[in-house]
């Protein structure tokens, strides 16, 4: 007896699964990856290491945003306050509940991701019964009322003054650690590793078929919902999940920083830092934040040592010296450039570049 | 009509039941103020919801035209006292002279920089809603940072004339003057608005184009001029309220077009996205409910707007006047 012929999207399943191991490019994840576990062993200054954690973390924030924005064609503002809500959530159960211990510490990431979970539950059913479209400004309300919120209960929040928890064991600043790390190493490689885990639950999550009926219903609402999908669910899943993970991160920053206030966590800045990631790195790539993050990133602390440069190069004329003072403008207008021109980022136009280059046959990865 | 009972019972409940509260002169203060800010703020919402009603275009950019036409209002305002002295003068005249100066900078700033802003960067993205906020956002950076290298980063102070300072006495009731003409101005806007879109040729032919944009092009007209006319007459209203906010709180600072854009987000969600009385009506409820609140309970007060916003999506997920389309 012969088996029945597989169907066309049997048959695309099971290409998809052939190919994940042999991606082009897994040579070069694993490189990544490598470079940055080993960079500690280098011997850099705190500095470097502090930024390549940093491009860590909000590289894997960036891809959360990237499922939300670029899979599921859903623009959400509130992304940063479901960060700001795991930061304080691990500072608040860290700093408030007595003594640091490991179980207040899960308790802060799983308090965190419940809050996290029920805030986007209701804000997308707020928003999305009605139009993707909503969920961009509702999101951008909440989440101006979770910072003001952040900012007026001082007593439970700090306030401004924000909080700096204290770890607890392994974690602590002057610990003496396992394997001879340091403290702050052992935090190093635990938050680089849920970085790692965080980034292939994601690329599990688009690639499943699930990620797939959320890209039909991104490329085409209409026709998604005629095949019977209810889109309603399956934005409000996409949504969730993101922010879920947002939120992780977000405890993983805190540990990592030791500090939380409401403007580094929780404010629109750090959204648009964020969102500029997405768009540089590429949206609808999910690694393409990796090079957003590191771009911004590198340059954020790289160019306050150009500033004193251009301050003694232009000491005539004040709008000068403003204008180069002024590095979100060019930011700004890069960004619009990028949106113009290279609207999918630098992976995308890569990928793009590259299928081009293979051929027509070897196109359709996306 | 069937509609407009519910909703004029809710509103002399949310007028009539902070009395219980507040007393009855505070409480009429605290309703002139919040009117005004209401109209303030539905300058703002109305201009917004003018491009996203009828071009279907998410205009994030509308928070910085908001800070430009401050920004415009404010120069020529201090020019103009500078050398004449207009608003330290006693004489009505000049200070409305100074006034009407200030507002036809602002409006002709943020208008010109409305029609640059359609056909350069919003052109290309029609339909598009992710590339409209994308692209848009971009140019509120750009333009919320040229006005910090332009007038600097710090706050300044907004001269108010002197006639429309202080308050009058009307009845042993405290009317604060500014606040009094800015909802005369909102109502005056209102009406032009609904006079312009409902009963002009103009009025038609846009509306015409919102519902069939090809059908009005066969029929001679380049509809992509008057979408133009509309996002610049829109960006106006944002310049207008800009300036209108700035002397309302005598200040301004590059921020201020971020701040108040929530503002008009919440405003235009509660009204319902694309029409005008919604906007209106959206406004002056957040306008009384955030002076109520922040009266009693200073805390709360950008907590009411959340609330409102809540339960009229819970109500209606389209908003008050939402078409739901």
């Amino acid at each position: 007896m012969s088996a029945p012929a597989p169907t066309p999207v049997q048959a695309a399943r099971a290409a998809a699964r052939r190919d994940r191991w042999r991606s082009p490019t897994l040579s070069l994840r694993l490189a990544v990856v490598l470079a940055w576990a080993l960079l500690p062993a280098v011997g850099p200054s705190f500095q470097l290491l502090d930024l390549a954690l940093k491009i860590a973390l909000f590289a894997t924030l960036a891809a959360s945003y990237d499922v939300v924005i670029g899979y599921t064609g859903i623009v959400s503002f509130g992304h940063a306050m479901f960060f700001g809500f795991g930061a304080y959530a691990v500072a608040l159960a860290v700093g408030r509940l007595g003594a640091p211990t490991y179980g207040h510490l899960l308790q802060g990431f799983l308090a965190g991701i419940v809050v996290s979970g029920v805030v986007a539950v209701v804000v997308g059913a707020f928003s999305l019964r009605v139009k993707a479209i909503f969920f961009a400004m509702i999101t951008l309300a909440f989440a101006e009322f979770a910072l003001i919120l952040a900012v007026q209960w001082g007593a439970l929040t700090g306030g401004e003054d924000g909080l700096s928890p204290k770890l607890p064991g392994v974690f602590a600043a002057g610990a003496p650690g396992v394997f001879g790390l340091s403290g702050r190493l052992v935090t190093y490689y635990t938050l680089l590793a849920v970085c790692l885990g965080l980034f292939l639950v994601m690329s599990r999550f688009v690639h499943s078929p699930l990620g797939r009926t959320l890209q039909a219903i991104r490329d085409n609402e209409l026709r998604a919902e005629a095949l019977g999908y209810r889109t309603f669910v399956f934005q409000l899943v996409a949504t969730s999940f993101g922010s879920v993970v947002a939120t992780v991160l977000g405890g993983g920053y805190a540990m990592w920083v030791r500090y939380v206030n409401p403007e580094s966590t929780l404010g629109i800045p750090i959204m648009l830092d964020v969102l500029l990631m997405v768009i540089i790195g590429g949206i609808g790539t999910l690694h393409g934040g990796l090079v957003g993050a590191a771009i911004l990133l590198s340059a954020r602390t790289l160019l306050p040592n150009l500033r004193g440069l251009s301050g003694s190069l232009f000491a005539g004329s004040e709008i000068l010296q403003r204008l180069s003072e002024r590095w979100l403008l060019y930011f700004g207008i890069l960004f619009v450039l990028v949106v113009f021109f290279f609207p999918r980022g630098v992976l995308g136009t890569l990928r793009e570049a590259l299928a081009r280059r293979r051929g027509p046959t070897a196109s359709g990865r996306t | 009509m069937r509609r407009a009972t519910p909703l004029l019972v809710g509103a002399a409940l949310l007028l009539l039941l902070p009395l219980a509260a507040i007393e009855p002169r505070a409480w009429l203060t605290l309703t002139v103020a919040g009117l005004a800010m209401g109209m303030l703020i539905f300058l703002v919402a109305a201009g917004l919801t003018l491009i996203f009603g009828l071009m279907d275009v998410l205009n994030f950019a509308h928070g910085a035209l908001f800070s430009w036409g401050a920004y415009a209002g404010f120069t020529v305002a201090v020019a103009v006292d500078g050398r004449w002295g207009w608003a330290a003068s006693p004489s009505v005249w000049a200070n409305a002279g100074l006034l009407l100066l200030a507002v036809a900078a602002a409006v002709a700033v943020a208008f010109a920089l409305g029609v640059v802003l359609e056909r350069v960067i919003v052109r290309p993205v029609y339909g598009q809603h992710l590339f409209q906020i994308l692209i848009t956002l971009g140019a509120t950076i750009v333009l919320e940072e040229l006005i910090r290298v332009a007038w600097g980063p710090n706050d300044q102070v907004m001269p108010v004339p002197a006639t429309f300072q202080g308050s009058w006495d009307v009845a042993d009731v405290v009317v604060l003057r500014f606040p009094a003409i800015a909802i005369g101005l909102g109502l005056l806007v209102y009406g032009g608005m609904q006079w312009l879109l409902t009963r002009t040729r103009v009025g038609l032919i846009v509306r015409a184009g919102v519902e069939n944009n090809e059908m009005v092009q066969v029929m001679g007209h380049d509809i992509h001029r008057y979408f133009t006319g509309v996002f610049a007459a829109g960006s106006g209203l944002a310049g207008l309220g800009g300036l209108m906010w700035g002397m309302f709180s005598q200040s301004v600072r590059p921020s201020m077009g971020g701040e108040q854009l929530i503002f008009a987000f919440i405003v235009v969600i509660i009204g319902g996205l694309g029409s005008v009385t919604g906007s209106l009506v959206g406004a002056l409820l957040v306008g009384l409910a955030y002076n109520y609140v922040a009266f009693l309970v200073p805390k709360a007060a950008i907590g009411v707007t959340m609330g409102i916003m809540v339960l009229v999506l819970l109500a209606r997920p389209t908003g008050l006047y939402g078409a739901g389309k």
